[in-house]
């Protein structure tokens, strides 16, 4: 056995927890994170020949996203997809008035935060959103980082992560999380 | 783009600091007579808020879990590529109980004195000869890591405690789970698979026992029972005392 599953693991362990927190998100029905992250690491090794430096954390990102992706296919689960529910198309447009209600959003979030109910509102936010917000405010990657693990400019990811925001803070709002409000 | 998705684009990049000072200046007024943006970027922030409440710490044994993965993927590489690749983890195996078949094959074992010495050998550096099946070259090289036994035997009394957590890898693919105990001076490798261990080459049949093997590798003595759940035991002990720590560890 040569040292070079030595010098992966040095470069690569560090970003862990980082791929952990992707994973628990990609994760479709019936995946196990921690069997994603082992498999990410596992497809990092075996490309690591092949890696040619750059950012590790956005590296193993891409990994993981992609494993999730194909083992979901295979599964015949697309877990990154839409669901079908109406509520975004229930939502005021981003830059409407809304009224009282929706002056309340932000402060009716904050103050009834649910993990679950977080983790299920942000399932239905489309797949793009949804995985900058992931990177971004989950597993804690810069802007640069998510989008050089997506491939993709990054105002785009900016653009997607504030729209996934608001979006997110929207369906929490809708869904009850303002439970003991006023 | 309409001129909403120029607007989301503009006050992202100006949330991200990304604007020349012109236009963040332009923003930092607009804000302050604007509702509808306000109202944005308060909804940004809880929404952010909001997702940085799904984390959560990695399990304490996922980096020893992914840790021995990747050696086992580096073993395979240079020693059996064709047959050995960790992959996804397995469910735990049913408990079964098991202690009497395992005395029974001890004492076949012990009587016959059957187990031998493989002429495998496990260089430093993780090597070892392409006769062990990949399952079984597996557990042996997890448990390279047991320190030799002190203080003499296991006392009768003592209960087996569990070391560190439970590595699941698959190997030949196989899926085996694979756990640590300590009992009393001594530490062994319990490893549990849905799947016989093959019995690599130069092991022996336990007598009496169609489907039980010994054997041992370098300074490991391995002890297996194939069933519809199998289990395999190593630990750095002479044979007949593995057979002994065997009957006392949980097995599945």
């Amino acid at each position: 056995m040569g040292a070079d599953h030595r010098v992966f693991l040095d470069a690569t362990i560090p970003y862990l927890d980082a791929v952990w927190q992707v994973a628990r998100q990609a994760a479709g029905d019936g995946q196990d994170p921690e069997d994603l992250v082992q498999e990410t690491y596992l497809r990092a090794y075996a490309a690591f020949g092949s890696y040619r430096g750059g950012n590790p954390r956005a590296w193993l990102a891409a990994i993981c996203l992609n494993v999730a992706r194909s083992q979901a296919r295979r599964r015949r689960r697309r877990p990154w997809e839409v669901p079908a529910p109406a509520v975004p198309d229930a939502l005021p447009r981003p830059w409407a008035g809304c009224g009282e209600d929706a002056a309340d959003v932000a402060e009716v979030v904050i103050a009834g935060l649910d993990a679950e109910q977080v983790s299920r509102c942000l399932a239905l936010l489309p797949e793009p959103q949804r995985v900058c917000i992931v990177l971004m405010d989950v597993a804690g990657y810069t802007a640069k980082e998510a989008a050089e693990t997506l491939g993709c400019p990054r105002g785009t990811v900016l653009a997607r992560v504030h729209r996934g925001r608001r979006r997110l803070a929207q369906l929490l709002a809708q869904a009850g999380v303002s439970h003991g409000q006023p | 783009m309409d001129s909403h998705d120029r607007d989301h684009r503009l006050l992202a990049a100006f949330l991200a600091g990304d604007l020349d000072p012109a236009e963040a200046r332009w923003w930092d007024e607009h804000l302050l007579e604007c509702e509808a943006c306000w109202r944005a970027v308060r909804e940004n922030r809880a929404g952010r808020q909001a997702a940085q409440v799904l984390r959560q710490p990695a399990p304490p044994g996922l980096a020893d879990r992914v840790t021995f993965a990747v050696e086992m993927a580096a073993a395979a590489r240079t020693a059996a590529p064709q047959q050995a690749r960790p992959g996804i983890r397995s469910r735990r195996p049913a408990r079964l109980g098991r202690r009497l078949r395992w005395r029974l094959a001890g004492a076949g074992a012990v009587a016959a004195g059957l187990v031998v010495t493989l002429m495998v050998l496990l260089l430093p550096g993780g090597h070892q000869a392409g006769s062990v099946p990949a399952a079984v070259a597996a557990v042996t090289r997890y448990a390279q890591a047991i320190p030799p036994p002190t203080g003499g035997l296991h006392p009768q009394h003592t209960a087996p405690v569990e070391v560190g957590h439970p590595v699941t890898v698959t190997a030949g693919g196989q899926r085996i789970v694979l756990r640590t105990w300590r009992l009393g001076g001594a530490e062994a490798v319990v490893a549990v698979s849905g799947d016989p261990f093959p019995m690599p080459a130069q092991a022996q049949g336990v007598s009496g026992m169609g489907m039980a093997w010994s054997a041992r590798v370098g300074r490991l003595g391995l002890y297996c029972l194939n069933g519809p759940t199998s289990e395999l035991v190593a630990a750095p002990v002479p044979a007949a005392e593995l057979v002994a720590l065997a009957a006392r560890l949980p097995l599945a």
